[in-house]
């Protein structure tokens, strides 16, 4: 499999390189993760160069140009260290074009350009996280109007983002599930901010549904299927985790390979040492095992073959080999990797919610496992 | 009005690589526009979306010109067109070669304004600009800040030691800007698949002109070890010091 990119893709590729050499970025970010605060920015002059319409497609002014594309551009947006974690709505338009009604696509799409949080989903609660079936969230019709009540939990982007697409159980019949488009400048709504080990620049939130009035036409989607809804993108989810990972990975790498090669002890470079080489050795494997699983379900996602068990798989390998190379690269750095406000601490926070977030390794196991399971029946 | 950007294609400097021997490595190093060159490119975007007009780049180079990706990133610059004068017998060029091979392009395509860079990303002489304004006969000027458009003619500002010198200039002109006049525009990925679309014209290229200058031989400078001086004390102390040390050198 040839994974070599075009004369556009390596293009972009360098144009981002250029626009993250242009200024120290990396203090922005840390200001940005001491304070909690999104890096709007360095979104917007990322969206500047095209970020947000790499996916979006050509009908609604987007490009078109594939996960292909968006890998190699978080590859190296990660290299420099940068927060891609922040960028996860900007690639998944087509949840929105798929479900949302013309005037929530136009919502939505408003939004193109600007670097700002545009909408999350709200599912997990303080009694549904994984099982999401459990959720108590509930919706009722009155009066022509539609009413939520309940709490959700761990929201991620809730702070900022003008939209969230809700998820809330039927109070008629138990077992339907729906989506609710909702502005969260409505009434009846207020927002907890949490705080977190990582992850920082995007908040993350408890949010409370007190009767707050919607309309039939918030509804998102079809009513009723709002388990179904979330399959595929979960997995386009997944996939984008691990494009982060891999990328803090890669920059915590590089710090500490040049560093091995410029720190004498004893009278010669540190990274003549065997016990460093050694983790030199099995931080260059994971990395090279994270780039091929990456690309290759890029190429596969672009041909529309991506399945759930690769997504599944990316995202429970490359948030713990990602957190293997930092953790080696830290100890490489050794006193500097561990004071003052070094990069690769923050990539160790962040990849441990990586674990937890957006799936846990728990679930990932599962679906992978039968995934797998399932192609060996018959 | 019909602008040409002048721009160098050369082998990217950080990737270059000193051999022990001091000799110089190009294996690993990519071709890539001038860092300079693109001041000059954009000063002539920003003037021709100013006045109306063309902005055609020219290059007078070897077959790095005939690489696709060098091609589409300078037409993504901000380019309708790049004109490339392309000879391996171009490899090795001193300036007055350069000026004169650009200049003969230009009487062929016609001009209204060349505008050059500071000077070129690897030799950096700051000659061609210069050199090509007197082959050409027409106004020339270098160190240039600012470029206004006024009726026919321009409004320049040159940045002088301690004085900005402002000039008319009537036009057809050469003009090398410096490095500060813009801060040049990262295509985005919009431009880069335009200019894959946008016309490229290859000019005839003749022999090379004779040649005015010889390099000898081209090293890295010698590595000294660093000798570890500290400076120390109050700051008007401390500067002082330091001043001694240089000139002492």
């Amino acid at each position: 499999m040839d994974f070599k990119l075009n004369d556009e893709q390596e293009l972009f590729v360098a144009n981002i390189r250029e626009l993250m050499a242009s200024e120290n970025w990396e203090t922005y970010f840390a200001e940005c993760d001491e304070a909690h605060v999104y890096p709007e920015r360095w979104v917007k002059a990322i969206c500047e160069l095209g970020f947000d319409q790499i996916m979006l497609p050509e009908e609604h002014g987007g490009l078109e140009l594939g996960l292909v594309t968006l890998t190699a551009v978080y590859e190296e947006l990660g290299r420099w260290g940068a927060p891609t974690y922040v960028l996860y709505q900007l690639p998944c338009f087509d949840t929105i074009l798929r479900e949302g009604t013309q005037e929530q696509i136009d919502k939505v799409l408003a939004y193109v350009g600007t670097g700002k949080q545009i909408w999350n989903s709200a599912c997990t609660e303080p009694g549904a996280g994984s099982d999401v079936a459990a959720l108590q969230t509930n919706y009722t019709r009155k009066n022509g109007k539609i009413y939520l009540n309940g709490q959700k939990i761990f929201i991620t982007s809730s702070k900022t983002v003008p939209y969230l697409v809700i998820m809330a159980r039927s109070a008629d019949e138990e077992n339907v599930f729906s989506e609710f488009f909702v502005d969260m400048s409505l009434p009846g709504i207020k927002t907890e901010p949490l705080t977190k080990l990582g992850l920082r620049m995007d908040s993350c939130c408890a949010v409370y549904l007190d009767n707050v009035e919607l309309e039939e036409k918030d509804i998102f989607g079809k009513e009723g299927n709002g388990f179904r809804r979330g399959v595929k993108d979960f997995d386009f989810e997944r996939f984008l985790v691990g494009a982060c990972d891999y990328g803090w990975a890669l920059c915590a790498f590089e710090d500490a390979v040049k560093y091995a090669n410029q720190r004498v002890a004893f009278g010669q470079a540190i990274g003549r040492f065997q016990l460093i080489q050694l983790k030199v050795a099995e931080m260059a494997v994971r990395l090279n095992a994270m780039k091929n699983m990456l690309y290759e379900a890029a190429c596969a996602y672009d041909e529309g073959n991506m399945t759930s068990a690769q997504a599944a798989m990316i995202k429970y390998y490359c948030p713990t080999a990602a957190a293997e190379v930092v953790d080696r690269a830290i100890q490489i750095l050794g006193g500097v990797g561990v004071t003052a406000d070094h990069r690769v601490q923050r990539f160790f926070r962040d990849l441990r919610v990586e674990r937890i977030s957006g799936g846990t390794d728990e679930m990932m196991i599962l679906t992978l496992a039968k995934g797998v399971l399932r192609s060996y029946k018959n | 009005m019909k602008i040409i950007a002048a721009i160098k294609v050369s082998a990217e400097a950080q990737d270059i690589e000193a051999r022990p021997d001091r000799t110089l490595n190009f294996d690993r190093a990519q071709s890539k526009i001038g860092a300079y060159d693109l001041n000059a490119v954009e000063a002539a975007r920003q003037l021709a979306d100013t006045v109306g007009g063309e902005v055609i780049g020219l290059s007078v180079g070897t077959s790095a010109l005939a690489n696709s990706k060098v091609r589409k990133d300078a037409l993504s610059r901000g380019l309708d067109q790049l004109d490339v004068v392309a000879s391996d017998e171009y490899a090795d060029l001193d300036s007055f070669q350069t000026a004169q091979l650009l200049q003969s392009a230009l009487q062929q395509t016609g001009y209204d304004l060349v505008l050059v860079g500071a000077g070129s990303s690897d030799v950096y002489a700051q000659q061609v600009g210069n050199q090509l304004g007197a082959l050409l006969g027409v106004p020339t000027l270098n160190a240039v800040n600012k470029i206004t458009p006024e009726g026919d003619h321009l409004v320049v500002e040159r940045l002088l030691e301690d004085a900005v010198q402002v000039i008319e200039v009537p036009l057809p002109a050469v003009l090398s800007v410096t490095s500060g006049i813009n801060t040049p525009r990262i295509a985005g990925m919009k431009e880069i698949l335009a200019a894959g679309k946008k016309p490229v014209n290859e000019l005839a290229a003749g022999a090379a002109p004779a040649g005015s200058a010889q390099a000898v031989s081209t090293l890295a400078p010698e590595q000294v070890s660093r000798q570890q001086n500290i400076v120390e004390g109050d700051p008007a102390e401390a500067a002082a010091q330091l001043a001694a040390y240089l000139k002492a050198l």
